[in-house]
């Protein structure tokens, strides 16, 4: 586990360039982030890249997905397409990169063989952009408290106790004082007008 | 009926199941999205488990643990993949039994096969013949040939040693790829799209991302080159 991991620019570039079919995904530019990312630190081996990476896409695709199963399946499918072809020296800026490249590629693969159309996007060029998003949920907390601000306070209500404090509906139902049937409906009517929020909120 | 798998949808999303995917509309792919971005919202619920993360170490490192990794531990590559199709569609050409053996190989790997990044699947016509297409001496180490068969055209490359054909038509429209100046990939003339040799998209500009190149099978006989043919 030492002798690829050697600091070398060259094998950088010469990894960037020479790699294109792995590197780039269909991010729609193809092309590979540049080096402006390059600096004295790099990572000893692929388990540093692991520790210090899981939690940001573990929790990048969760907030994309929205449960622990898929979450999980695409944290593993990203590792798995990404360490093979960074088995170079490689910085962190560069790893990183390429780890956002990868995830835009697997998540968008997900939901061509679920849904056959794009349900959620990894957007932003840059890893430090869209990454330090992760470590805290505050990105998903704050487009969340935007969409609940925009609805009546029933809607608003309802939602906040169903996906926000995980009651079930006849909990929820006796929260409010009205029956399951009744916060049934509810549900689906606010889910639809927070949708409607959702989209015209730009991304 | 899809109003029902939208609502089982939203309620797996909120019971923390894997929800099951359904034929959404547009309005019903927008409710899907603003109940991820709500479901996502929910406090100490995007951190990933301790025995999810010790797990996957595990097996990344099976995968990755050591210096060099052995060809049967390194996740699949197209070499692989074509080595693979070869030795399956020469039997099923002999035998004809191999056919089942041959579409587990291609695609049994699931997940990342049909994303952009990954190898397509490998074209298996139900009664095919093996057609020369070059001779070997004119396909050395590192060319890329164009062939058309009539039923098929598309390219064929020898690249570390090994053989590997794609398909020579673009997955989405169905334009006929040309190789670019430098023959480093397949590029559409219709909306731009472009494929690595071994099939892999490498860009587009299209809002859904097209399917990665089939592969041909292709083997190498008396000095003759030739593809797995309808």
């Amino acid at each position: 586990m030492t002798g690829p991991w050697v600091r070398d620019r060259h094998e950088v570039v010469r990894v960037a360039g020479r790699e294109p079919s792995r590197i780039r995904g269909d991010t729609g530019t193809g092309e590979m982030p540049r080096l402006h990312l390059v600096g004295p630190d790099s990572y000893a081996d692929w388990e540093a890249i692991y520790r210090d990476n899981v939690e940001r896409v573990y929790r990048l695709m969760f907030r994309r997905v929205g449960n622990r199963s898929d979450a999980e399946d695409l944290t593993t499918e990203v590792f798995l397409a990404a360490l093979g072809p960074l088995r170079t020296s490689a910085s962190v800026g560069e790893v990183r990169a390429y780890l956002l490249t990868t995830a835009r590629s697997v998540l968008a693969g997900h939901w061509r063989r679920t849904f056959g159309q794009q349900i959620t996007t990894i957007d932003g060029d840059r890893f430090e952009d869209v990454l330090s998003e992760a470590p805290v949920n505050d990105a998903a907390a704050v487009r969340a408290d935007r969409i609940l601000a925009a609805l009546p306070d029933r809607y608003r209500r309802i939602l906040q106790l169903r996906f926000l404090e995980a009651c079930t509906v006849k909990e929820a139902a006796e929260e409010m004082g009205i029956t399951v049937g009744n916060a049934k409906v509810l549900q689906h009517r606010a889910l639809r007008e927070a949708a409607a929020v959702n989209e015209r909120l730009a991304p | 009926m899809n109003t029902r798998r939208l609502r089982r949808y939203v309620e797996d999303l909120l019971r923390g199941r894997r929800p099951r995917p359904f034929p959404a509309d547009e309005r019903q792919a927008a409710e899907v999205r603003a109940a991820i971005a709500l479901r996502a919202a929910r406090p100490g619920g995007g951190a990933p488990h301790e025995d999810f993360v010790a797990a996957l170490h595990r097996r990344l490192a099976t995968e990755f643990g050591t210096a060099a990794p052995s060809p049967a531990t390194r996740p699949p590559t197209r070499r692989r993949v074509v080595q693979v199709a070869s030795v399956a569609a020469a039997a099923a050409a002999v035998g004809g039994a191999g056919g089942a053996a041959l579409d587990h190989a291609l695609t049994g790997t699931g997940a990342g096969t049909d994303a952009g990044t990954g190898p397509g699947v490998t074209l298996r016509p139900n009664s095919g013949t093996w057609h020369t297409v070059a001779a070997s001496t004119d396909l050395a180490e590192g060319t890329v040939l164009a062939f058309d068969a009539g039923t098929l055209n598309g390219f064929v490359e020898r690249t570390g040693g090994r053989l590997s054909a794609v398909s020579g038509v673009c997955t989405h429209l169905g334009c006929r790829l040309r190789l670019n100046a430098t023959a480093t990939e397949l590029d559409c003339p219709c909306h731009n799209a472009a494929f690595a040799l071994g099939g892999e998209l490498l860009r587009h500009q299209l809002p859904t991302a097209p399917a990665p190149l089939p592969h041909i099978a292709v083997r190498e006989v008396d000095g003759a080159v030739q593809v797995f043919l309808p």
